[in-house]
């Protein structure tokens, strides 16, 4: 009963203030719409991140004056061992081919580069699951045989991966929390001016008897309200623009990346909807504490 | 008539439950005030001593000049101010030693009536006398005909769909006395319920008050208007400085005490 009562009251409270609750939902809006940016780009991050980190790869780049029986006894050990799925050698001359393929470089610039640039290798494909402890003992033990002058698991540059992908998700929760204060801030404000504005309403509810939580009741709707109202908008919004980008910028993106760009995931957005609602509950019920001493 | 309340027993304090521990047939006094004190100044009281009892289905004028202690006296009541020394008790309870969250339940059982009104004048009529009900958790149906029947009691009959801001002083004073009768209270308080409005009017309001008292509500109305207390045969306590003096029936009778006070003093 006191919940439909509320509602009907919260209601009536939209009704008359409602041009302040537009406002206050708008600026909401584009708080949730910065958050949700955020949150879209973390998502997005994560999953080239795990895409690359389990393409497990390693590269022996050999010596240029390594022997032909040092490298045949190092690929005979490499196909012996079970992490190793593939091993490929790749010469001198072949990397060269590769690179002037992949760059479009012409024959002329590709001979002005020198010839170390293109060391010839083993290029290694490792099977799924391997750990990267285990990679990087048998990186150093390949370092140590006759003929290998460097290996390169890519770990560090996984690793650099990480470290973005780690101050993007710091960013993001900054974001919210950033997001929190604005929302907790604009509701919270508000709600202090509709209760300025409906001060003998709730006068005339204190004197008839009304609880604390009767009198509370509306405005705690109406801090919801406005905060599932906004975060919803916001993630409409979001989606709309996504899509429209979506089919311009996919296919650049996944050339770039290897992997395909994806909107939030059904529980963020629900998740953010339902954190919108706490936050903007709590912001209503800290706002009225002052007006109720009637 | 069935109880507004009584779907909400349990957050609904009745009358009854405010007997205390001596339970007998006897009517106890709905209101009893005890040797109270109330001071907004340390050095001056508002109120001094003050002892009143009044009785079920009585109608008590409280009279004194502006500034005397009516409306405290009333807002000690009510719980707007608690007293600093003195006990009043509403149907047997101690109302100064109720905790805050109580203080509601003391309120849905009286009636207060003031002199501005105290109505929401974007709401219509009927939301303005309908707020005690939904407070009560009166449903939709029950209110509605109690509603009705309050603002036919008031002269408003079929006015419930106006908007309050649009009624004049005395329309908008009776939404605010059918707001007070709604649900039925034991004791009706009426702080200068005619101080705004003009003479007429203020006797139509008095009629109505009297009218809602012979169907058998307690009335404490205060006023300071001594032509609405020359028309009214009922009791009168005046305050003057703090303290209550109990006059007999009528103006005549209390205007002759207080020329006897006023003597006293000069000798």
């Amino acid at each position: 009963m006191e919940i439909w009562s509320a509602l009907s009251r919260a209601k009536r409270g939209f009704r008359d203030d409602l041009r302040l609750h537009v406002v206050a939902i708008a600026s909401l809006v584009v708080a949730f719409l910065c958050l949700g940016t955020a949150l879209l780009s973390v998502e997005n991050l994560t999953r080239i991140a795990s895409r690359w980190s389990q393409t497990q790869h390693m590269t022996v780049y050999l010596r240029d004056q390594a022997k032909e029986a040092d490298v045949a006894q190092l690929r005979l050990v490499l196909e012996s061992l079970g992490e190793i799925s593939k091993v490929e050698h790749i010469s001198a001359v072949r990397a060269r081919e590769l690179f002037a393929e992949q760059t479009n470089m012409s024959s002329a610039d590709l001979a002005q580069l020198p010839t170390d640039a293109f060391p010839a290798s083993l290029e290694l494909d490792l099977a799924d699951g391997v750990p990267s402890a285990r990679i990087e003992k048998i990186a150093a033990r390949v370092q140590r045989f006759a003929g290998v002058e460097e290996v390169e698991t890519y770990r560090s540059f996984f690793g650099q991966l990480r470290s973005l992908i780690d101050a993007g998700r710091s960013g993001a929760l900054l974001l919210s929390l950033l997001v929190v204060v604005c929302v907790l801030a604009v509701i919270g404000n508000t709600i202090r001016l509709a209760v300025a504005n409906r001060r003998r309403e709730i006068e005339v509810l204190k004197l008839c008897g009304a609880t604390d939580s009767f009198v509370r009741g509306p405005f705690v709707l109406e801090g919801v309200i406005q905060a599932v109202t906004a975060s919803t908008l916001a993630m409409l919004l979001l989606f709309v623009a996504y899509a429209a980008l979506h089919g311009h910028v996919e296919s650049t993106l996944t050339a770039l990346t290897g992997v395909r760009t994806v909107f939030l995931n059904p529980l963020t957005v629900l998740g953010t909807i339902a954190a919108a609602a706490f936050v903007g509950a709590i912001g209503s019920a800290l706002s009225l504490r002052r007006y109720l001493q009637v | 008539m069935a109880n507004p309340g009584s779907g909400r027993k349990g957050n609904v304090v009745r009358p009854s439950v405010f007997r205390g521990k001596h339970r007998d047939d006897a009517p106890k006094p709905i209101l009893v005030m005890e040797e109270v004190y109330k001071y907004f100044r340390r050095d001056v009281p508002t109120l001094r001593n003050v002892n009143l009892t009044v009785e079920r289905g009585e109608f008590v004028f409280v009279t004194g000049p502006s500034g005397s202690g009516k409306s405290t006296l009333l807002q000690l009541v009510y719980r707007q101010h608690t007293v600093d020394s003195g006990r009043i008790l509403f149907s047997g309870r101690d109302v100064s030693r109720l905790t805050d969250s109580s203080i509601p339940f003391l309120r849905r059982n009286l009636g207060i009536v003031f002199q501005d009104f105290k109505v929401v004048p974007h709401w219509t009529v009927y939301e303005n006398v309908a707020v005690s009900l939904e407070i009560l958790g009166t449903n939709a149906r029950l209110a509605r005909s109690r509603v009705a029947e309050a603002l036919e009691r008031v002269g408003l009959a079929g006015r419930g769909n106006e908007r309050t801001e649009t009624l004049s002083g005395g329309e908008q004073q009776r939404v605010a006395i059918a707001r007070a009768i709604v649900t039925e209270p034991a004791l009706l308080l009426a702080d200068e319920p005619t101080g705004n409005l003009d003479p007429q009017l203020a006797i139509d309001i008095l009629t109505l008050f009297e009218e809602i008292h012979e169907a058998g509500t307690t009335v404490l109305f205060a006023t300071h208007d001594h032509s609405l207390l020359a028309t009214s045969p009922h009791r009168l306590v005046v305050i003057d400085d703090g303290r209550l003096i109990e006059a007999s029936q009528g103006l005549r009778a209390w205007s002759a005490r207080m020329q006897s006070l006023g003597a006293s003093h000069a000798s």
